[in-house]
């Protein structure tokens, strides 16, 4: 063993389980017009329990590093470990869920997420159980039977989050995952989020272009800048798991709002 | 501001739209079942012209005539001819359907396979499959072989990449989903892009039947000694015209039986892509 090795595989020990590192991670698209960097030399982490969100605007690269972390896309140099395992395509230790229209359409919501554990080769009891509790966990149990296109959007994306989590995930991903919803639907299923958070102690990596929705979930937030796409600061937000919507009058969350919106630019 | 022609009428704004023929604008459901029946009955008017200009009703015959034939030929040939029809287009189009399902899905989803096939299909496929039925004739002899391969020949190309387009058409969401709930290629193929292909797959085997009639038609008119299209052959020679007029009508009527057909499988197979 390798002093790099050692020290590897000691900061896996201290990451715990599902801890994801993103080392040095770039990417280099090549397109007609030349070569364009989408991302320069990513450094950041996750750590077991964490909600952590990827700020930035449009163009920051922030949905292609976290198709990057899905295994959905390769990076052009660095590399991403869950858990001290390299990342080389996607699974289901990674749940993703995306901005809108990733139910299968033919599909009733029980069936929708039941989909990651009969691949997963559950048996149909366990399957069942685990369906039920997250139908409840997601105040679902009445749409059991409907199919997607008799949901509203804000129910949509609570079946595709209990789809994701189904098959327990290491880390949940979750590319603007409100960013289709109206206002108040995502206020609500922002709360709805941090409440899941708080119950699961899931690990969750989010992304956003919003601002508040930022401080108000996370417990870091990195702060991306676009062109190349590249962490621009790391910002710890001092609010608890048990925070509310009051923390939104807290004169901390205005500075820090003013602060993170200055840096997005 | 007063622009010239944006006031149709003083003291009123904005264009009267009209009822019939809005662009996309809604129409009654009374109106829409009179202008239906309006169209068939106009194709009757046509015909009973027709019937009436052409040497009396000796050449082209008239609708009674028609009836009066299909009802002689039914007692006869007409139900022998249909089952050898039916057999030949049955064998045939389920070849040209799986075959273009297959090759459909796979060069749809991917690139490599695209890339293969691309190229010979975009040649091949503009070889008028007409052209060919001397040559199968030939290779295949007279019997049943050829009509079923022409068939097969005469639609398949078109439903590949008929297909092949409704694989294309698959939300990436979709798939990026399944992979990360830990789904392999295999499995995207068959539970993601199949599935989803499905409602495209229906339409597209419903619009190329058509061409596989046609194809059987010609492998029968030239040599065949059953069939639909041997009888219109049979009642040519015969000058039968009321015969050979009543097995068009036939034509017609089994593709429209098979069009609701299809359309009722497709609504059958795939309710959550209605509407």
């Amino acid at each position: 063993m390798t002093t790099a090795d050692v020290i590897e595989v000691a900061a896996a020990a201290l990451e715990g389980p599902g801890g994801l590192v993103v080392a040095g991670v770039s990417k280099v698209f090549s397109g007609r017009r030349g070569e364009v960097a989408a991302l320069a030399d990513v450094d950041l982490h996750v750590d077991h329990g964490e909600l952590v969100c990827l700020l930035g605007a449009s163009g920051c690269g922030k949905s292609t590093l976290l198709s990057i972390i899905g295994g959905l896309d390769h990076p052009t140099s660095g590399r991403v470990t869950v858990g001290g395992d390299e990342v080389i395509g996607p699974g289901a230790d990674r749940g993703m869920v995306f901005q809108a229209y990733s139910l299968f359409p033919w599909l009733t919501v029980r069936r929708n997420i039941e989909f990651g554990l009969e691949l997963a080769g559950v048996d149909h009891a366990a399957r069942t159980a685990r369906v039920d509790e997250l139908l409840g966990t997601m105040m679902l149990t009445e749409f059991a039977e409907a199919l997607p296109r008799e949901l509203s959007g804000g129910m949509r994306q609570r079946v595709a989050i209990a789809r994701a989590l189904a098959p327990e995930p290491d880390i949940l991903l979750l590319d603007e995952p409100f960013g289709a919803l109206d206002a108040q639907t995502r206020r609500h299923l922002q709360d709805f989020l941090l409440a899941l958070w708080r119950r699961t102690g899931a690990t969750i990596l989010m992304v956003t272009h919003d601002v508040e929705e930022a401080i108000y979930l996370a417990s870091r937030v990195y702060v991306l800048a676009p062109r190349p796409g590249r962490v621009l600061e790391e910002i710890d937000i001092p609010f608890g798991r048990d925070r509310g919507p009051t923390v939104k009058r807290d004169p901390r969350f205005i500075d820090l709002r003013e602060a993170l919106a200055d840096a997005l630019g | 501001m007063t622009l010239p022609g944006s006031c149709v009428a003083s003291g009123t704004r904005g264009r009267r739209q009209p009822q019939l023929l809005r662009v996309f604008g809604p129409i009654d459901l009374r109106i829409r079942v009179a202008l239906g029946v309006a169209g068939v009955a106009s194709v009757f008017a046509l015909w009973l012209i027709g019937a009436a200009a052409f040497a009396g009703g000796s050449l082209i015959p008239t609708p009674g005539a028609t009836w009066t034939a299909f009802w002689d030929q039914w007692h006869t040939t007409l139900r022998g001819d249909l089952a050898a029809s039916s057999y030949r287009i049955l064998v045939g189009y389920t070849i040209s359907v799986a075959i273009g399902i297959v090759l459909g899905m796979a060069m749809g989803a991917m690139r490599s396979v695209e890339a293969f096939f691309e190229p010979p299909m975009g040649f091949l496929r503009y070889i008028p499959a007409t052209a060919l039925v001397p040559v199968f004739l030939l290779l295949l002899g007279i019997d049943e072989t050829p009509k079923i391969w022409l068939i097969v020949v005469g639609t398949v190309f078109f439903n590949i990449l008929m297909m092949a387009d409704a694989a294309r058409a698959v939300p990436r969401e979709l798939v990026n989903a399944a992979y990360t709930l830990g789904a392999g290629q295999w499995t995207v193929l068959r539970r993601v892009v199949f599935r989803h292909s499905v409602p495209g797959i229906v339409d597209a085997a419903r619009v190329n039947l058509a061409a596989a009639w046609l194809m059987l038609v010609v492998a029968e008119l030239l040599a065949a000694n059953n069939g639909l299209g041997f009888g219109v052959e049979r009642a040519h020679r015969f000058h039968a015209f009321p015969a050979m007029f009543a097995l068009l009508m036939v034509f017609g009527i089994i593709g429209l039986v098979s069009d609701l057909l299809l359309r009722a499988l497709r609504g059958r197979l795939a309710p959550w892509a209605e509407g």
